[in-house]
């Protein structure tokens, strides 16, 4: 219980931010406007939550321009790769020990 | 943390990976409208064939123009039946990167075997654009599945096949053409629609 516990990842527990990494994981680049809209969400939360991920180095933003509307893309690190498995794992964890109980 | 919060989580999780990468909105029942109309434009083209009151060439102008019409109306029926889907079961449907995404590895087979299908005719090989739309069908639904429900590769690999085997076989065209977008379509359409679609509600 207390392993499990110990690496249950604090920055995925906005239920938004487990939303962005979960599209992150499975998609090599997602712009702006797209994440938006899967999440549901608007410009300033979303962006809020972006940065704060970005500060975290679990993801990574790339700024450019299509004609002439800035373009926001975001993919995710390495590092956010790694931090987010174990997130995943330490959920399984979680799970299999609250069915012992 | 409590027992709850994980189990919302984990479901998070699985939906958006699920809706970032996969159209959910195409609908079994249109499958079985395509399948009608691919059956219905088939029993016409055979009456033409057999029709004695018109030269070759302009039969085969009709054709590619009939088969043209029936590519749209195919096209137009799969979207309406997706938007219905779409709104019943509050599933997005927007233009965004996924359906981009998967419009683009559906249609760059069929585009491609469009051409050659183009070109054989001009060749005057009649015999083997049957066999060509049917395999590059088959190729396109493959590539498809991977962006919306992967059971739709089954109805490819059973085109891909149905189309080898027609390439080896002579005549029957259309009865190979009408099998493959006629039956199968209506065949898979139904039960996806079982299997699937129905549970739902």
């Amino acid at each position: 219980m207390k392993l499990g516990l110990d690496n249950i990842n604090k920055a995925f527990e906005s239920k938004v931010r487990l939303g962005i990494m979960s599209v992150l994981m499975v998609n090599d680049e997602v712009d702006f406007t797209t994440l938006k809209s899967l999440l549901e969400l608007t410009d300033g939360n979303l962006a809020s939550h972006t940065k704060n991920l970005e500060e975290l180095g679990y993801i990574m933003s790339k700024k450019q321009f299509i004609g002439r509307k800035p373009n926001t893309s975001f993919s995710i690190t390495e590092k956010g790769r790694v931090a987010f498995s174990e997130h995943l794992n330490a959920l399984e964890v979680f799970l299999k020990n609250s069915i012992k109980q | 943390m409590e027992n709850k919060e994980a189990f919302d989580a984990l479901s998070e999780i699985r939906d958006m990976m699920a809706k970032s990468t996969k159209v959910l909105s195409l609908s079994g029942l249109s499958s079985v409208a395509v399948g009608a109309l691919a059956l219905l434009a088939a029993f016409v083209a055979g009456w033409l064939l057999a029709f004695d009151g018109i030269s070759q060439y302009y039969k085969l102008k009709l054709l590619v123009a009939g088969a043209v019409v029936l590519f749209a109306l195919c096209l137009l029926v799969v979207l309406l039946f997706a938007k219905h889907k779409a709104a019943k079961n509050n599933i997005p449907f927007k233009f965004d990167m996924t359906s981009r995404k998967m419009m683009w590895y559906f249609f760059l087979p069929l585009v491609v075997g469009g051409l050659l299908c183009g070109a054989v005719i001009l060749q005057g090989h009649y015999g083997l654009t049957s066999s060509f739309m049917l395999v590059f069908y088959g190729l396109a639904l493959v590539n498809l599945s991977g962006y919306s429900f992967s059971n739709i590769k089954y109805l490819g690999y059973a085109e891909l096949v149905l189309g080898l085997v027609d390439c080896v076989t002579i005549q029957h065209a259309l009865l190979f053409w009408s099998l493959g977008f006629g039956v199968f379509h209506i065949l898979y359409g139904i039960l996806f629609h079982f299997l699937y679609e129905r549970k739902k509600d």
